[in-house]
C-alpha cells in the first residue's frame, strides 16, 4: 500500500516542469537610450536550450495631449501584468508583405507593342513582297497600285515567275503556287490543292508555337486555377500562354498544366526549381512537355 | 510594409474599430473579451473582461472614453475605456447586433436580434450619465416583420437620424424625431455585413455578401458609386484622405464554412484597393489566412487594420509606394 510520504512527492511531470524552469537563466532586459534588448531563454520541442533575443526600436512621436495622456493608462484586463511595451505574446511583427499594384494599362500596351514589333521582326526575312521584294506582304506594299499593273501586263497570265516555296511562310506563296497551275480565279477543292498530296500539317505547328520552351506540369491540386500558376511560374519569365486542363462538367483542374514561356532558358530554370516543389499539400512534377505530335 | 499582428483574441474577429485619433485600436470577435490596442506599436492596453458570449458589435465614444459592446449573450455593456471597467450591463430580450454612440456621444442606438419570438427591434438610449443608465429606450422602433432583421447601425451627422443595414440588403434611414422610415436604399440583393462612413460624414459604404461594395449619399440615400468583386465582401472603408487618395479598401473571402476546404492561395483573402470614382481595383495586400471580416483604414488615412476570420488584427501602414501609385486614367 502506497504510503502518505509517497503522495507528498510532487509527480514525474511537475518535477520536469521544475527543472526546466530551474535550469533556465532569467530573462536579460537591456535598455539603452532608443533601444531595448531583450534576451530570453527556453527549451525548444528536443530539449535544448534557445536563446531568444528581441530588439525593440524605442520611438518617440509628438502628439495631442490627449493622446499622449491614454499612453500612460495602466493596463487591465489580461493585460494587467504586462510590462511597458508589446507583449511578445500578444503582438508580433508579421512577416514583410508588399501591397501588390495590379497591372497598369500603360504597361500592357507597351507590353503589346513590344510583342508586335519582335513578331515583325520574326517575319523578317520570311515574308517577301512579290512586287518589289521588300519585307511585307504583297497586299500591303506601298507600290501596289503602281506595280502591280505593271507586273501582270509584263509577265502574261500564266507565266509567273516563281519562288521556291519555303518552309513555314504564308498565304502569299500559297497564292502564288495556285496561280503557277493554272488554275487562278478557279475554285480548286481542297483535297486537288497542292496541299492536298501532303500529310497535313497539324494545327498546333501552324499556329507557330514555339513548343519547345513548354513545360508540363502535374500533380496540382483540383483547385489550382490558372491565376495561380500564373503566379507560381511567372518569376521565371515571361509566359505566352497557360494551359490548365479543366474538367467540362465542373470547372475543376484535372491536375496537369501546360505552360508555355517565351525563353527556353526559362522554362528550364522553372523545372530546376519546380520540380519537387509542395504546392498545396501536393508535390509538383515539372517536366519537358513532349511535343504534341508525339504524343 | 511589416505589418503588426495583434493576436489577443481565441476566436475570429467580428469587428475592429479606431477611436477618432485613431491611437486606439478596438477588436471584438466571438470570444467574449473586447481588447484594446495601441495601434502604434500594436501593444495592448487591456480587455473588457465580463461577456459571456460573442461580441458582435462595438464602438466608442467620440472622446475615447466610453466603449459600448453588443453581445449574444443578450447584454450591451458599456465600458470605461481607461480602467477596462464595465460601467452598466443592460440586458436585453435577445442578443444585440449592432451599436453605434451618436455622433455628440450622448446616445446609443443599438439593434436587437429577432429570436424567440422577440422582433428585431431599433432601440436609442440615453447615455449621457453612463454610470447609471435608464435600460428604458427612448425610442423604440419595431424593425420586423415589417423589414427583415436589421444587423448593423449608424448615425447621421448631428444626431438627426440612423440608418441601418439589414439582412436582405436594403439599408433604412430612420428619423429621430418621429420615429418612422425616411429612405429606403435597396441595391444589395444580400444581407449586409458592414457598414461605415467616410471621414467627413457625408457618405456611406456598404459591404454585402452580394459580393458588391456600394458607396451611398447618406443625405439621401442616393446610391452613388459599385464596387464589383467575385467573393462576398465582409468589410469595406473609405480612406480619410479622400481627396488627395480617393481609395476605398475592402476586405472578404468566401463563406466561413468553406474556409477549411480550400487553399489561403485560391480563398483570396487579400484586402483589395479600388479607386472611389473608377470602381477599378489597383492593389492587393496579402496577409490573412482566413476571410477578412473587418478592415478600416487608420483615422489618418496613412494606414489600415484588418480583422479576420483567423482571429488575427494585422495593423498595416502603407510604404511610400502607396503614396507614389498613380492611378491610369
Amino acid at each position: 500500500m502506497p504510503s502518505a510520504d509517497e503522495v507528498v512527492k510532487s509527480s514525474w511531470a511537475d518535477e520536469v516542469e521544475e527543472v526546466e524552469g530551474g535550469n533556465l537563466p532569467p530573462p536579460v532586459e537591456k535598455n539603452d537610450g532608443n533601444t531595448k534588448t531583450i534576451t530570453e531563454y527556453s527549451l525548444n520541442e528536443d530539449g535544448k536550450k534557445v536563446k531568444i533575443t528581441s530588439h525593440y526600436r524605442i520611438e518617440k512621436h509628438r502628439v495631442a495631449r490627449t493622446i499622449a495622456k491614454r499612453k500612460t493608462w495602466a493596463k487591465y484586463g489580461l493585460s494587467k501584468n504586462d510590462k511597458p511595451g508589446p507583449n511578445p505574446a500578444t503582438t508580433i511583427t508579421a512577416e514583410d508583405v508588399f501591397m501588390h499594384f495590379l497591372s497598369n494599362k500603360e504597361e500592357e500596351q507597351n507590353e503589346q507593342e513590344e510583342l508586335k514589333k519582335k513578331l515583325m521582326d520574326a517575319q523578317k526575312g520570311q515574308v517577301k513582297c512579290r512586287l518589289c521584294k521588300e519585307d511585307h506582304w504583297t497586299k500591303q506594299c506601298p507600290y501596289k497600285d503602281k506595280l502591280e499593273p505593271l507586273r501582270s501586263s509584263l509577265l502574261g497570265d500564266e507565266k509567273v515567275e516563281e519562288e521556291p516555296p519555303q518552309p513555314g511562310s504564308g498565304p502569299p506563296v500559297d497564292k502564288a503556287k495556285m496561280s503557277g497551275a493554272g488554275t487562278q480565279g478557279k475554285y480548286v477543292p481542297p483535297s486537288m490543292r497542292d496541299g492536298g498530296s501532303k500529310k497535313g500539317e497539324s494545327m498546333m505547328s501552324a499556329r507557330g508555337r514555339d513548343e519547345t520552351a513548354t513545360v508540363r506540369v502535374t500533380n496540382l491540386s483540383e483547385n489550382t486555377r490558372e491565376q495561380d500558376l500564373q503566379d507560381l511560374f511567372r518569376p521565371f519569365g515571361d509566359i505566352s500562354r497557360i494551359f490548365l486542363a479543366k474538367d467540362k462538367n465542373t470547372g475543376q483542374s484535372k491536375g496537369f498544366a501546360f505552360i508555355n514561356f517565351k525563353k527556353r532558358e526559362d522554362a528550364a530554370k522553372a523545372i530546376q526549381v519546380l520540380n519537387g516543389y509542395g504546392y498545396d499539400h501536393l508535390i509538383l512534377s515539372v517536366e519537358w512537355a513532349k511535343p504534341s505530335g508525339t504524343q | 510594409m511589416k505589418p503588426i499582428m495583434l493576436q489577443g483574441h481565441e476566436r475570429s474577429i467580428t469587428q475592429i474599430k479606431f477611436n477618432r485619433e485613431g491611437d486606439l485600436l478596438f477588436s471584438a470577435s466571438k470570444d467574449p473579451k473586447p481588447n484594446v490596442w495601441y495601434s502604434i506599436n500594436g501593444e495592448r492596453l487591456g480587455t473588457y473582461d465580463g461577456h459571456s458570449g460573442a461580441v458582435w458589435s462595438i464602438d466608442v465614444k467620440w472622446d475615447s472614453t466610453l466603449f459600448v459592446t453588443g453581445s449574444a449573450d443578450q447584454t450591451m455593456r458599456i465600458w470605461d475605456v481607461e480602467t477596462g471597467s464595465s460601467l452598466s450591463n443592460l440586458e436585453m430580450k435577445t442578443s444585440v447586433r449592432g451599436v453605434s454612440f451618436s455622433y455628440s456621444g450622448t446616445m446609443i442606438a443599438y439593434t436587437t436580434d429577432k429570436m424567440m419570438g422577440h422582433n428585431s427591434e431599433l432601440d436609442i438610449i440615453d447615455v449621457r450619465e453612463p454610470n447609471d443608465i435608464d435600460a428604458t429606450p427612448i425610442m423604440k422602433t419595431q424593425v420586423t416583420p415589417n423589414y427583415a432583421k436589421a444587423l448593423s447601425v449608424l448615425w447621421g451627422p448631428l444626431d438627426e437620424y440612423v440608418v441601418t443595414g439589414h439582412e436582405d440588403g436594403c439599408i433604412i434611414k430612420w428619423d429621430m424625431r418621429t420615429g418612422k422610415k425616411m429612405e429606403v436604399g435597396q441595391e444589395h440583393t444580400k444581407l449586409i455585413k458592414d457598414m461605415q462612413l467616410s471621414h467627413d460624414g457625408m457618405m456611406l459604404i456598404t459591404a454585402s455578401k452580394d459580393t458588391t461594395a456600394r458607396l451611398w449619399d447618406l443625405a439621401t440615400l442616393e446610391p452613388l458609386k459599385m464596387y464589383k468583386t467575385d467573393r462576398p465582401v465582409n468589410s469595406a472603408s473609405i480612406s480619410p484622405l479622400v481627396d488627395t487618395y480617393p481609395h476605398v479598401v475592402m476586405g472578404g473571402g468566401q463563406e466561413a464554412m468553406d474556409v477549411t476546404t480550400t487553399s489561403s492561395r485560391i480563398g483570396k483573402f487579400d484586402a483589395r484597393f479600388f479607386h472611389l470614382v473608377f470602381e477599378e481595383e489597383f492593389a492587393r495586400v496579402k496577409g490573412h489566412f482566413g476571410p477578412i471580416n473587418s478592415i478600416s483604414f487608420h483615422p489618418n488615412g496613412r494606414g489600415y487594420a484588418s480583422g479576420g476570420e483567423d482571429g488575427y488584427v494585422r495593423v498595416h501602414v502603407f510604404d511610400d509606394a502607396y503614396y507614389q501609385f498613380k492611378f491610369d486614367f
